[in-house]
Order: C-alpha cells, then structure tokens, then sequence
C-alpha cells in the first residue's frame, strides 16, 4: 500500500473511533504507521484510541512518539495530558494541558484537563479559570452540533 | 462507578454518593447519538443489573458533568421512592386514553366551528393520540425537572454556569415545541403545555436565581408581555393571543409550583430526603394535572406498567378511535 493511503486509513479509522471500535482502528492506525512512522497525525490518532481502551502507558508512549516529531503537536500534548491524568500523574498531566492549550487555545478537552489537574492538587481557583474556557469553547461546539442537528 | 474518562472532584464525589446511598453501580457511557439532556436507564424501571447514564460523545467537560448531576439526581430520587414506599410514574390504560383522547376530540372539534379553513378528517383523528402522548411525556417529565435542577444548583456551585446555558437551551426548545402544529391542536392544550414550560422557566428563575431564565426575556411571542400595562393587558388585543393565555395560565401554574416546591434545597443527602422529594413531585405533578382538568387521562403505576402500556399503544388508540367513531373509524 502506497503511503499516500494513509491520510484515507487515518480517516477511516476516525470513523471507528467515533462508533467506538476500538479494535478495528487500531489496526488501521497500525498500518498507516508502518507506511509512515513519521507522521505525528498517526501517532497522536493511535494514542487516543488507545485512551478510550484504557491502555494508558501505550497511549503515552505513543504521544511521545508524536512529539518527538513535532513537538508541537497540539493534540498530542492534550492527549498526553489525559493520559497521564489517567494513571494519576497529575502534575506531568498539567504541565502537558497547559502546553496544549497554550498550543491551541480552543481545545476545550484540554482546558477540562487542566481544570481537574489544577483541582487535585490544590489550586482551585486557577482551576475555575481552566473550567470556565473549557465551558465557553464547549459552548460553542454544543451551538454548531445544534444547528447541524436541526438542518438534519 | 465504572467509567474511564475524566471527571471534577464535586461529581465523582456526587457519583459515589448516590452508589453508596442506593447500594447500586452508576455506569457512565457516551454515545455519538445521545440525546442532548442524556439518557438515564435504572434498575428501577428497567430490567438491568446497574445503572447507565448514557450522553453525547460531544460532551467532554462541564456539559458532561452537568447530565451526571441531573441524571443523578433523577436516579436518587427514584431509587429513594423503589426502597421507600414504592417508586411510581404515570401511565395509562386503554380507558385512561380513550378519556383523553375523547377529551382531545371535543375541545378540536369546538375549535374546528371556529375556524375558517378546517382540518382534513384524518389529520385530525391522527392528532388525538399524538397530543395525548405529548401531554404524557411532558407531564411525566417537566414537574421533576425544577426539582432536580433546585437540588442541583443548591448543592453543586460549580455546575452553575452550566445549569444556566443548558436551562436556557431547554427552555428556548420546549417553548419552540409544537409551533409547526399551533393552527392544527386545539388552542387549549397549546396553550397548557406552553404555559407548564413558561411557569418552570418562571420558577427556576426565581429560584436558581437568573434573571436570564425569564421566558419573558428569552421567548420572542413572550417579549411583548414584559412590563405590560394592565389596562393594556384587558384589551382584547392581547387577550385573543395564545401567547398571552399562555403567560395568563403560566402565571397559575407558577403559584402551582412556588406552593408545592417549598422545599429545603440544601439539605444533607440521604434516602428519607431524597424520598421526600419524590412525593413533591408526586404532588405537584396531580396539582398540575388537576389544574389542567387532566385528572383521569393518567394513572399512577409502576414503571414496568409503563413500559407495557406503550408496547399496546396502537391497541389502545386504536380502541378509543372505535370508541368515539364507532364504525366510521373501519373506512380510515
């Protein structure tokens, strides 16, 4: 398989992650990573599903892979920082939020993170800062998947 | 609590809570195609061996956590009535439908003289059980949410905002209901069932408490009752308008509320609370029937009564059309 295959394989596989098969992305994420390891979009994809399999060291070794690429890799960090949330390494878990959200301030995912990061280990008030961007940019996302789910 | 995905302290706390309150597992699931307010399915209405809240897989932060709040909340108060003294919901039989539905008929039929351009026959034959069936989901549904959301907002600071942007949501679609059908269901029950929304929106403004709740501010048919006049309240320019009945009934239904929801909101979390706010509900929601001269259309049953009404829902709208037409009813 030619490695222009891999920007339909890494879609395909979003697609599963989406209807939560797991398995069945992985394998493609397995295959687009073989036909480029250089691909930090691949490794990043991969970590993610590997979050919602709660295999959490794979999941970190893999967003390290990502960002030994790029370093910054947006996503990567963000999932990094979930991960490692995760196995309840709270403080590496904020540092990696807060990279990623200095790298894209619009991942509210990422503000979540550092919001419930920044709880556990005591600093509520800055917490509430991280929760109330995260809400503001979920906000937005609930009001664009409403009007998507009205022109249906 | 089974669940892999991240959550505030506050609800985790919450989660463990009400699992240690009701001796039961809470199981967290999000689903691309969930419904926007979440899904709750309980081993007290189900045949399950634990509890699933289910939302969309879109919501990833407080929206998240504010479905597991409600939902609950809602489970609490459930499980709290299931070991109490019997946890029931409304639901109906063939001849609680045929009252309702016949009900239905005559108020359509009294509008239909009136009108100029009337209703094809078969829609308005379709229409009895679809409004009947309206009236039962909402009616099941709206009294427990002003409750919910009071616990909520008194117990869980931190969900506030997010109480207020999805109160505003919901309000904002349960008023929209129905409007493509206003010039089709008789004026009275578009008008009860705005007015139950407009007095919930009413009471959890003044409870929560925001001002941005108001319907009066938020609803745009609502908008032009805000600092009206009485003497211009009395013209029959306003009196003719279904909005306006609706914010004349709406008001009622609000001193409904404001009677029955005297509740402290704050209280320590245990089963007799939790309980005691089943019975409001159960209080409020015969207040609101009764208000509505709906007394009859339901029963108070257990869930797995429910579940078996609406598996025979064609039988029993079928019998009551047969009912009310007789043999006409073979030739639609």
């Amino acid at each position: 398989m030619p490695v222009s295959e891999v920007p339909r394989l890494l879609k395909r596989a979003d697609q599963y992650v989406r209807q939560t098969k797991y398995r069945e992305a992985l394998a493609l994420y397995d295959q687009a990573i073989r036909l480029e390891p250089r691909n930090a979009e691949g490794w990043s994809q991969r970590a993610a599903a590997k979050i919602e399999m709660e295999r959490y060291a794979e999941a970190i070794a893999d967003c390290d892979q990502a960002l030994l690429i790029n370093p910054n890799h947006a996503d990567a960090w963000s999932k990094k920082g979930l991960a490692l949330y995760q196995i309840g390494q709270y403080v590496p878990a904020l540092a990696a939020a807060t990279r990623a959200t200095t790298l894209n301030a619009n991942d509210a995912a990422a503000w979540y993170v550092k919001g419930i990061c920044l709880e556990e280990t005591g600093r509520s008030e800055e917490a509430e800062i991280a929760y109330a961007k995260s809400l503001e940019l979920e906000i937005l996302l609930d009001i664009k998947e409403e009007k998507n789910r009205i022109r249906k | 609590m089974k669940t892999n995905m991240p959550l505030t302290k506050p609800i985790r706390r919450f989660i463990s809570e009400t699992e240690r309150l009701l001796d039961t597992e809470v199981t967290l699931l999000r689903k691309p195609e969930a419904a926007p307010g979440g899904t709750l399915l309980d081993i007290y209405t189900y045949n399950l061996d634990k509890n699933i809240i289910i939302f969309p897989a879109s919501y990833i932060g407080l929206l998240k956590d504010f479905v597991i709040a409600k939902q609950c909340t809602h489970l609490l108060i459930k499980g709290a009535a299931a070991q109490g003294s019997g946890y029931r919901v409304l639901s109906y039989t063939e001849d609680s439908v045929y009252t309702g539905m016949r009900q239905v008929y005559l108020d359509a039929l009294k509008d239909e003289a009136k009108k100029e351009k009337k209703l094809p026959v078969k829609k308005l034959i379709e229409m009895l059980f679809i409004l009947y069936r309206q009236f039962h989901e909402d009616i099941n549904e709206l009294p427990w949410n002003p409750i919910v959301n009071a616990r909520i907002y008194h117990r869980m600071e931190q969900l506030r905002k997010t109480q207020l942007y999805t109160l505003l949501k919901d309000g904002k679609q349960d008023m929209d209901e129905m409007m493509d059908m206003m010039e089709i269901i008789p004026r009275r029950y578009f008008v009860l069932d705005k007015s139950m929304f407009y007095a919930r929106d009413l009471y959890l403004a003044k409870t929560l408490p925001s001002d941005k709740l108001m319907p009066v501010i938020n609803i745009p048919q609502m908008k032009k009752f805000d600092h009206l006049e009485v003497k211009e309240m009395l013209t029959t320019r306003w009196t003719h308008t279904a909005w306006y009945q609706s914010k004349v009934f709406g008001d009622a239904m609000l001193t409904i509320m404001e009677k029955h929801l005297a509740v402290d909101w704050g209280s320590d979390a245990t089963l007799e609370y939790y309980e005691n706010l089943y019975k409001v509900g159960v209080n409020l929601t015969n207040a609101l029937l009764a208000y509505m001269t709906m007394k009859d259309w339901f029963i108070w049953e257990n869930p797995q009564h429910l579940l078996a009404a609406q598996e025979q829902a064609a039988v029993y709208e079928k019998a009551a059309l047969k009912k009310i037409f007789g043999d006409l009813i073979e030739d639609q």
